[in-house]
């Protein structure tokens, strides 16, 4: 069993800077969690902490049913791919995979049989008696991961590994790094501060920021009911519009309207309950940028329209992002449409309401959930 | 037609620097190649081993052949060169050894890990280089009095007796002493440039931090050490005054003693042919040394110039 606990787990730096605070984390046997957020969030920190580079300030560290915050990290029988890779420069691509194995003294004709099967699921037979500066980014990556799965450790633990690499060899190592996962059925860990990583790796994500963990949830989940605003604009690409307002009740009906009263959007009937408490408040309204749709007729519907002044069009191939101008608010629409529309033009844009979200504006969190 | 004029000056300025570096190394060479009739009668001329000898008619004056081979012979047996030689290439080796060991483990220890004090103690070692050797000469002779008794009165129940003046041990244990501060600032340097996610990675791999240090660390900070082995080889293998002050006996001198022995014994005539040939004995290996290690010399002088 590789399951892993984060219990309260705790890390201040001396100076008094807390890095990751009362962190509690399950990670399930064969899982792949990814730790997502900005720099400085407290990812990397703490997935340091699970492989013993750090030690912990407080709380508590499980792997399988051990406590692991004594064990040194050569003990805890997990492996990690670093960021830059961190490939032995004076070793062979063999040497490489293989040290790990030297050192814990298997028997050399296990070590070649454990080396030439990694390489081989990797396809980096051919490269095993050069050195790391003879290989391509990708090939140095796929040897670092190489590394890793030789030792058939229980946890994977990988440090922004594809963050050097160009976004074409990105995309592909990121579907390589998920074969990897269905083929090895192992728990593995990995971090990332790019959420399309994140959403297209992860069976669950772990979003933090400021060194606190803000949602774990699975990818559409997290896309379609995040718990603030903070995680509502990370995660997506382009990110959620979000909108400064008020929550007004009028003829029995509660209406979302900004300052200068250039939106006002009739709150969907299914989100009512949740926000009626909010009449005369402040709240922040949320919207993704494909609920916007191109009204065909250029008549604005009543409550779920808005009219925008068209900035920018970006034709993206399948689709267009419009950078929307709405009183004083910058949005983007994610349309399909066949026609560009002209720029600097006023054109109505109808919201699809019933996927609205909405934030307390003090706590940030979100209403309904 | 300025940068005609600016290559020109460059390139007699280079010349002049090569032709002050390699004339006194060719005359050396060339000198050790004539006896000391000829040494006199034509410092500067080509050899006569080459051109021939004027006295070739005159079977009571030594081929120039003969002369040489009589001039080495004499400087390696009868001057006892070949026991110097030995005592040079023991004190330098053991130093050496010394130096970089000790060198390498604590510049590893402060390039890559914090510690309360750590900073106090790169500084204590690497204000060393600020103390001139001649100034430790004196101190150090009568401390090594008061150790030698001390080491003495120690090791008594054991049967050892401590002795530092006059012996490999003392003129070893103050080589590695003076070469620390320069060895250790170099080295330092060097550790600091290699990537900490090395050090990370050997211990994910199951390294202890000594595994490390010996199968990481060490193997990529070669460039570096051998920097450091030159330059302290080129040091200890000259060095001259603490062996003169702390080494007496005739069967414990080093090669500079020897060739300064050489020139003080012969008080009222020089014998040339003899002193050029040590001369020669004396250079040989710093030469074979250099040219061995030059491509690592050059690659530890130019690490961390270019992203690499």
């Amino acid at each position: 069993m590789a399951r892993v606990a984060l219990r309260n787990v705790r890390k201040v730096y001396a100076g008094g800077v807390e890095a990751v605070k009362s962190a509690s984390l399950e990670i399930n046997d064969k899982e792949f969690v990814v730790l997502v957020g900005p720099s400085g969030c407290g990812k990397s920190t703490t997935l340091r902490m699970i492989a013993g580079l750090e030690e912990i300030s407080d709380g508590e560290i499980y792997i399988g049913d051990t406590l692991v915050n004594d064990v040194p990290p050569k003990n805890r029988d997990i492996a990690m791919v670093f960021q830059n890779y961190a490939l032995y420069p004076h070793m062979t691509v063999y040497k490489n995979m293989a040290f790990g194995l030297m050192l814990r003294k298997y028997p050399k004709k296990e070590i070649d049989q454990r080396v030439r099967d990694a390489a081989r699921i990797l396809g980096i037979e051919h490269l095993l008696d050069r050195k790391p500066k003879a290989l391509s980014g990708g090939e140095r990556q796929r040897v670092a991961v190489g590394r890793a799965i030789v030792r058939q450790p229980k946890v994977f633990l990988f440090d922004e590994p594809l963050s050097n690499l160009d976004a074409k060899l990105r995309v592909q190592m990121r579907a390589e790094i998920s074969k990897l996962h269905t083929r090895l059925q192992s728990t593995m860990i990995y971090v990332t501060h790019d959420q399309v990583e994140a959403m297209t790796m992860g069976d669950r994500i772990v979003v933090m920021l400021g060194g606190a963990i803000q949602q774990i949830a699975s990818p559409l989940e997290l896309y379609n009911r995040p718990v603030n605003k903070f995680v509502a604009g990370f995660i997506g690409s382009p990110p959620m519009n979000l909108l400064d307002g008020s929550i007004v009740a009028e003829n029995g009906t509660l209406w979302f309207r900004d300052a200068a009263n250039a939106v006002s959007l009739a709150v969907a009937p299914e989100h009512q309950p949740a926000v009626e408490a909010y009449a005369g408040k402040r709240i922040v309204f949320g919207i993704r940028p494909e609920h916007f749709a191109e009204n065909a007729s250029q008549t604005p519907k009543p409550g779920r329209s808005v009219t925008a002044n068209v900035e920018v069009v970006e034709p993206m191939g399948s689709e267009i992002y419009l950078h929307l101008a709405v009183g004083g608010h910058i949005c983007t629409a994610r349309v399909n449409t066949d026609r560009e529309p002209p720029v600097n033009q006023a054109h109505v844009i109808d919201v699809n309401m019933e996927k609205a979200h909405y934030f307390d504006a003090e706590t940030e969190m979100a209403l309904g959930r | 037609m300025l940068s005609l004029l600016k290559s020109a000056i460059l390139y007699a300025v280079l010349l002049v620097w090569l032709l002050a570096v390699v004339m006194p190394l060719l005359w050396v060479f060339a000198g050790s190649l004539r006896s000391s009739r000829e040494f006199v009668e034509d410092p500067f001329g080509i050899p006569w081993l080459i051109t021939g000898s004027p006295y070739a008619d005159n079977p009571d004056v030594d081929t120039p052949w003969e002369s040489v081979v009589a001039d080495f012979r004499k400087a390696w047996v009868k001057s006892k060169f070949s026991r110097f030689f030995f005592n040079s290439v023991l004190v330098t080796t053991l130093s050496l050894v010394g130096i970089i060991s000790i060198s390498s483990m604590a510049s590893y220890v402060l390039a890559k890990f914090t510690f309360p004090g750590s900073k106090l103690v790169l500084l204590y070692f690497v204000s060393g280089l600020m103390v001139p050797a001649q100034l430790v000469l004196i101190p150090l002779f009568f401390q090594f009095t008061t150790l030698s008794r001390w080491g003495t009165a120690l090791l008594a129940p054991f049967g050892y007796e401590v002795e530092l003046h006059d012996t490999f041990t003392g003129l070893i244990t103050i080589y590695i002493a003076l070469s620390l501060p320069f060895t250790i600032l170099v080295l330092t340097g060097f550790f600091k440039s290699l990537p900490s996610e090395l050090r990370e990675a050997g211990i994910m791999d199951g390294c202890g931090e000594y595994g490390v240090f010996r199968h990481i660390m060490l193997p990529l900070s070669k460039p570096g050490l051998v920097t450091a082995a030159i330059f302290n080889f080129l040091g200890i293998w000259n060095e001259y005054l603490f062996a003169l002050v702390f080494m007496n006996s005739d069967s414990h001198k080093t090669l500079p003693l020897g060739l300064a022995a050489v020139s003080i014994q012969a008080q009222y005539r020089t014998d040339f042919g003899l002193m050029f040939a040590g001369l020669v004995i004396v250079l040989v290996p710093t030469l074979l040394v250099y040219i061995v290690l030059q491509k690592q010399l050059t690659r530890g002088i130019t690490v961390g110039a270019l992203k690499g």
